[in-house]
């Protein structure tokens, strides 16, 4: 719980002359690798299918139920506006069926669809740019710049930008 | 804050309650020595305790009021109504000053205008003991007083750490101080003490104090758990391995739901008992006579309900006072008791609890309401000649009516009912008005047990599961595929339904719910014709709710079973959609919306239309005695009075169990007696599959089922006159011009220990 925004942190970080080691859950939505700070990660919930809430919101995946409380989820193809349910990898799951990452952030709790949950990664403060001045602005108002790997980029997520209250308003 | 502190708010505020209590009372034994000790006791442990923590301006006051206190309990003053209204005010300013602490941690410094007062009252206090009494000289007295006053700031001075001595030293004391009399309020001190300490040790150990964020934490846990049970009784339901188990973990879990509820419960008479106050200012202040009779004050309720009904029940009681009680000489001119009843009664009646608040005064003039209604422009003049006199008197329930004259302190300024409704509904309950001009007022508030936990139908559409709230829905319709093209007519785009000659008006959740559902029908539907062609060929079902007064029909694709459902609720993205009051999750594990009836009325723009239907219902009401459900069994047909009857289930044979030789049914987790006088338990004896039907009735304050081979119908009776005579024959009815038995349903023998069958057990959870 250090690490109270990803944003505020990673910017400065860039500021000091000894690079940071930071934990970083990946995660796989579509072709991209995005990365979120684990500091923020509650639980992860594997292959569920939301409930979904008509009415709602489109970014909003449906409801969760997680130890006793009906989470709101956001769906992360939702808001990058990739098709739905699109099958990803060799992951064989039933329609509908979604990895859920359950996120905390200062207005409370939310689940995060995603295609798929990797590995934890630790990436050195060192690696990171800010978002790429071209980048559309659906997309930079979520992402948190990037972390240079060896593998590629490693896209950073804030979870405080996707607090379904905060995309709510800006929607 | 720290602990003391916040023990000390506490207690001073339950001492305070106490006293408020007992003062009220007092005025009607002004020489009941226990009710001043008791007085003496509470303002004593404030003084007590705050000399100690510093808070100077309360213990001024404090003392100040002990004073007086003492000599009313030493019997050297009589107790009368300057000085119980002097006590009053005493009160109100020491839980002024409570409030401060609790939100300041400190008393505050008391602006100008607070030490004046606090100085004022003070005096006031002191004038009264001087009260001619013949037993205190007026030396003493004064000296008294002047202690009061002047001894506790030095006293308090250096412990006192607020930021500024709290009150700058006064010269408000009558006369000079004079030290000698100090001593005069103290002596008594001790023998109370001691006589307060041994009840208050006794109840600090058998009780304890609870948070109440604990207790909803508990009760939270507590659903978690029936729902989990639910899913595990269902996934074991086919392994016999499992069935003692699950059984176990059923009954543990009912106990201790039970129980947690239960300690959530209070008495309504925690809010009860600040009426008694109410009445004696507000009747004070507009000069009426009124006498205030509490029945049932030990039913309890949820903490949570009965902080949100102290609100709309303030409100009722003032609307009675204000509009409902007359004057004493106009009540004198109409031949009734000069002073006025006001009547506070609280039962239970199955899962609700019930308060009414009934008056004897003028009842509400319904033309009256007609014309300030139109005056309000709240109706159209004439809309409002149709209205019968049941309709007109729901207006008083419209945002913005009012019908008083003038607009006074107390109230006339049109948020009084409308405000009521809202309030009792936004707890599930519902609020009843009954009123007969020149009798009184009945105002009706219908509470349900408990918040958290409520009964709900689950509905299908969509392919989704939502729930909606049995307190809402007032009956089911079933419309066949093959009707569904003549039942379901259209107006113009919309859909309506005969229901018993009245045009109900239809939503359909699923277009409601679908946007997309609802475009192409936008799309395609030019007239209505193309519209009503739409309609899938398929079961309908309507669920007729009663939303706000608004009655509509939901036009769902399939019905579940009825389950108790835990309300969770949904974050804020969700909730500002409208149409859902929160989420559950279901005995299948699923999760389900729970549909918000009001909403969905006002999104569909269903209005305010308490016409037709409601007209119809009280028709219903009126002929409800005299109407009977005919049943036959074993081809002898019989009569139950419709009233009483509450369902008709229809369950396998296999269920009905045996006491003795007494039949019963498990039902919802109530035991049911069934009456089988027909033999058709027997006629079904041989068949494993059969089904029986069993007329559930209600019988004063038990349930009874009836068991019976069919229903048959539903109709009017009329009462049968011996020939010779005026008297109508008891036990008979013509029923569809057959002389047709009425099932007494008081000769059913009810269980062995029936009667403690609390209706705590009706609120079982429905194992879907």
């Amino acid at each position: 719980m250090s690490v109270k925004s990803t944003t505020s942190s990673l910017a400065l970080k860039k500021d000091f002359p000894a690079a940071a080691l930071l934990e970083m859950c990946s995660v796989r939505v579509g072709q991209t690798l995005f990365g979120l700070p684990i500091t923020h990660i509650l639980e992860i919930v594997g292959n569920t299918r939301p409930q979904a809430v008509p009415l709602a919101p489109e970014f909003v995946g449906g409801l969760i139920h997680y130890r006793g409380d009906v989470l709101t989820t956001v769906s992360l193809r939702q808001l990058l506006g990739m098709p739905l349910d699109a099958e990803s990898g060799s992951k064989k799951r039933k329609q509908g069926h979604h990895d859920i990452l359950v996120l905390e952030c200062s207005g409370g709790c939310f689940g995060l669809l995603v295609d798929s949950v990797g590995e934890v990664l630790t990436v050195s403060s060192a690696d990171h740019e800010p978002n790429p001045s071209i980048l559309d602005a659906r997309r930079s108002a979520l992402f948190a710049g990037a972390f240079k790997l060896k593998e590629g980029l490693l896209v950073m997520l804030d979870p405080e930008r996707l607090d379904p209250m905060r995309l709510a308003s800006a929607a | 804050m720290d602990e003391l502190t916040r023990e000390f708010l506490i207690e001073s505020q339950e001492g305070l309650d106490r006293m408020e209590r007992c003062l009220t009372d007092l005025e009607e034994r002004p020489q009941d020595t226990e009710l001043l000790g008791e007085i003496f006791r509470s303002v004593h442990t404030i003084k007590g305790t705050t000399g100690f923590l510093g808070f100077k301006r309360l213990e001024k006051l404090a003392h100040a009021g002990e004073n007086l206190l003492g000599l009313l309990r030493d019997g050297k003053l009589s107790a009368n109504q300057p000085i119980i209204t002097g006590l009053l005010q005493l009160m109100d300013a020491l839980r002024g000053i409570l409030k401060i602490i609790e939100s300041h941690n400190l008393e505050g410094e008391g602006t100008e205008a607070e030490t004046q007062q606090d100085a004022q009252l003070i005096i006031r206090l002191n004038e009264l003991q001087q009260l001619k009494s013949s037993a205190v000289t007026v030396e003493a007295k004064v000296a008294v007083a002047a202690a009061g006053v002047g001894s506790p700031a030095p006293l308090a001075a250096p412990s006192s750490n607020t930021s500024s001595p709290a009150i700058p030293d006064l010269d408000t004391a009558p006369t000079p101080p004079a030290k000698t009399a100090l001593v005069a309020p103290e002596p008594p001190k001790a023998p109370t003490e001691d006589a307060g300490k041994p009840k208050a040790a006794a109840a600090s150990d058998s009780t304890l104090r609870v948070d109440v964020i604990l207790l909803n934490r508990m009760m939270n846990l507590v659903g978690e758990l029936v729902l989990t049970r639910n899913q595990i009784l269902q996934a074991t339901a086919t392994d016999p391995n499992f069935t003692m188990l699950s059984r176990r973990l059923d009954m543990v879990t009912a106990d201790l739901r039970e129980s947690v509820m239960k300690a959530r419960m209070q008495p309504v008479s925690n809010v009860f008992s600040k009426f008694p106050r109410i009445i004696r200012d507000l009747s004070q202040m507009l000069h009426r006579k009124v006498r205030l009779v509490m029945e049932g004050q030990e039913t309890e309720l949820d903490k949570s309900l009965l902080e949100a009904i102290k609100d709309p029940l303030t409100h009722a009681v003032r609307n009675s006072l204000d509009h409902g009680i007359e004057m004493p000489e106009v009540r004198i001119a109409a031949g009734k008791d000069p002073e006025g009843t006001l009547k506070l009664r609280a039962y239970q009646e199955s899962s609700h609890v019930i308060i009414e608040v009934s008056d004897d005064g003028a009842g509400i003039g319904v033309e009256r309401v007609r014309n300030k209604a139109i005056e309000k422009g709240l109706i159209s003049a004439e809309r409002a000649a149709q209205l019968n006199e049941r309709e007109l008197l729901q207006l008083i329930f419209l945002p913005g009516f009012s019908t008083a004259e003038a607009v006074t302190n107390v109230s006339g300024r049109g948020v009084g009912m409308d405000v009521v409704r809202t309030n009792v509904e936004k707890i599930g309950g519902k609020v009843e008005i009954e009123s007969r001009p020149g009798k009184g007022t009945t105002l009706r508030l219908r509470i349900p047990l408990t918040l958290a936990i409520i009964p709900a139908l689950i509905v299908r559409s969509l392919d989704q599961s939502f729930a909606l709230p049995q307190g809402a829905l007032s009956e089911l319709v079933h419309i066949p595929p093959e009707r569904v093209s003549s039942a379901i007519e259209w107006m113009e785009g919309t859909p309506l339904y005969r229901l018993r000659g009245q045009l109900l008006p239809l939503i359909f959740l699923d277009r409601m719910l679908s946007p997309s559902l609802k475009s192409s029908r936008l799309h395609l539907a030019n007239g209505s014709r193309l519209e009503q062609e739409s309609l899938p060929e398929r079961d309908h079902f309507i669920a007729v709710l009663d939303a706000d007064g608004r009655r509509f029909g939901l036009v769902v694709d399939g019905l579940a079973d009825p389950e108790e459902i835990v309300v969770k609720p949904l974050s804020t993205v969700l909730k500002s959609i409208g149409l859902y009051s929160g989420a559950t999750v279901l005995g299948s594990g699923d999760l389900a919306l729970i549909l918000d009836p009001g909403s969905i009325a006002s999104h569909a723009g269903v209005a305010m239309g308490k016409s037709e239907e409601v007209a119809e219902v009280a028709e219903e009401v009126d002929v409800m005695a005299s109407r009977f459900l005919l049943v036959e069994a074993s081809e002898r047909r019989a009569a139950v009075p419709l009233g009483d009857v509450l369902r008709i289930e229809r369950i396998p044979l296999s269920r009905v169990e045996y006491v003795g030789y007494r039949p019963v049914l498990n039902f919802q987790g109530q035991l049911l007696p069934i009456e089988d006088s027909a033999g058709v338990f027997a006629a079904a004896a041989g068949n494993p599959d059969a089904q029986i039907t069993v007329v559930v009735c209600r019988e004063g304050k038990r349930h009874v089922g009836i068991a019976v081979s069919h229903v048959l119908d539903v109709s009017a009776g009329s009462d049968l006159f011996e020939a010779g005579s005026q008297h109508a024959a008891a036990g008979v009815t013509l029923l569809n011009d057959h002389v047709t038995g009425i099932v007494d349903l008081a000769a059913i023998q009810s269980l062995p220990g029936a009667e403690q069958h609390s209706d705590w057990n009706s609120i079982q959870e429905t194992v879907a």
